[in-house]
């Protein structure tokens, strides 16, 4: 016979049981002796503050420990990505740095300001393998399959730093009255006139490129009218720099691929 | 244990209301246990009439204990009801002088267990009822611990949690002493060459 079969045997006793008329007088006697030692019924007032405060006291350490749950998880999305942000891509917390920024990112809204901010993250994990790799203590003979690792990393993080700025949406950052304002040095040097916007309103690109097409002579002003934003630029210098980074990184030039890498991560920072 | 929080919250209702002097709450309580407090008792000491009479104490007990102490030896009802059955059994063994022996009463005629199971055939039934006569009969000879660690879990279905905070050992100790118990029991019945 098993365990389990024995087991069962066993359960079967389960089946004893007192008798029924015993059951019954038994009952009647305990409720006479608890009677004379006070019992009663309970009122409906009472009753209700019973089960409130039994509710309660039931409730209370669940409800401690959510607020803990949620407490931690708010602080770990704001704050997490301060803690870590100094934890190296070879250390073994740098798993926590991850997290602890696709947490801070999950709490941005902007989804300019969420590509800018993934960007940024992208580029100084970077800077910290670029740093990690110039570093002769750590990148030796014993640790290649580290280091290849890291690089692999490091490609990565160029791409996906590249990507994000690729998202970025290009606002026009020149004004309209800048644009108005080349134009109508370029035109005052054909001497002609732009009129000013009687609503006081900024003057849109395609109103001054009109102008300036209709006359079909003033390429000069057409190209600066027509200019693409700053932030274009910025986001086009960047990926520039980035990708400058990646071949000096590719050279095994990591402090000067961590400068270049420095200075990306301050043209994003600037970028508005 | 009152693992899950209804469990805890009704647990605490009734503990409350205990101690509000509530007739109610108090027939609730001898209602729900009444069965499993009298099958400890009966399988420890092994004599009905005197299950009867101790269960009927160990209900008044903890009536009296709920109104007068607050209840910090024992996290729930059920584990307080088994503490005050332990602590009743002892003195009954004092009173009495004697424990539950292999000659005493467990498998007399008079203490025979009906098996009410309407399914079973009449031979299945009769296979069935040697078994736990068997079994029954072999309970007596285990050492009280082990008895009572067998009867709290395979026959009343308590929880380790349950078991550890009622014998005051921890649940690694209790997972042991079944372990030791099922075995020696096993060895025992097996030993007749019935089951």
């Amino acid at each position: 016979m098993t365990e389990k079969d024995f087991i069962v045997k066993l359960n079967n006793l389960r089946s004893t049981a007192p008798d029924e008329a015993w059951l019954k007088s038994n009952r009647e006697l305990l409720l006479n002796q608890i009677s004379n030692s006070g019992a009663a019924n309970l009122s409906v007032w009472k009753t209700f503050v019973i089960n409130f405060s039994s509710l309660a006291k039931a409730s209370v350490r669940p409800a401690y420990a959510l607020g803990a749950f949620v407490f931690i998880l708010v602080m770990g999305s704001l704050f997490g990505n301060q803690v870590f942000s100094n934890v190296k891509p070879n250390d073994s917390l740098y798993i926590a740095r991850i997290i602890s920024e696709k947490a801070k990112l999950n709490t941005v809204l902007n989804s300019d300001s969420h590509d800018k901010l993934a960007a940024q993250f992208a580029t100084q994990r970077a800077q910290d393998i670029s740093a990690v790799l110039a570093d002769p203590k750590f990148n030796t003979d014993q640790n290649q399959t580290q280091v290849a690792s890291l690089s692999a990393s490091f490609n990565q993080e160029i791409n996906t730093a590249k990507t994000q700025l690729d998202h970025i949406t290009p606002v026009p950052s020149a004004p309209a009255d800048v644009a108005v304002s080349i134009a109508d040095n370029a035109k005052d040097n054909q001497g002609m006139q732009v009129a000013a916007n009687p609503l006081g309103q900024t003057v849109s690109y395609a109103t001054v490129s009109e102008a300036t097409s209709s006359k079909g002579s003033d390429k000069t002003a057409t190209s600066s009218a027509t200019s693409t934003p700053a932030k274009t630029n910025s986001a086009d210098d960047t990926t520039v720099i980035l990708d400058q980074a990646q071949k000096l990184f590719d050279q095994k030039n990591y402090n000067q691929a961590l400068d270049k890498l420095k200075e990306a991560d301050q043209l994003i920072n600037n970028a508005n | 244990m009152a693992a899950n929080p209804i469990r805890k919250f009704k647990d605490k209702q009734t503990l409350s209301k205990l101690r509000s002097h509530d007739k109610e709450a108090f027939i609730k309580v001898y209602d729900d246990h009444v069965a499993e407090i009298y099958r400890f008792v009966y399988f420890k000491i092994g004599n009905k009439e005197e299950a009867n009479d101790l269960t009927s104490i160990i209900f008044l007990k903890t009536w009296n204990h709920i109104q007068n102490n607050s209840l910090v030896d024992a996290k729930t009802l059920r584990a307080l009801l088994y503490k005050v059955a332990r602590t009743s059994i002892i003195d009954y063994y004092r009173e009495t002088g004697n424990k539950l022996s292999v000659t005493d009463s467990l498998d007399d005629e008079n203490n025979r267990i009906e098996v009410v199971d309407e399914a079973l055939n009449s031979e299945e039934k009769i296979d069935r009822e040697a078994d736990l006569e068997l079994i029954k009969s072999k309970l007596p000879l285990l050492k009280e611990e082990y008895r009572e660690v067998i009867i709290m879990k395979f026959i009343n279905d308590l929880s380790l949690d349950e078991i550890a905070e009622i014998s005051g050992k921890n649940k690694g100790n209790v997972r042991v002493l079944l372990h030791r118990a099922l075995s020696a029991l096993k060895a025992l019945v097996e030993g007749d060459g019935k089951l």
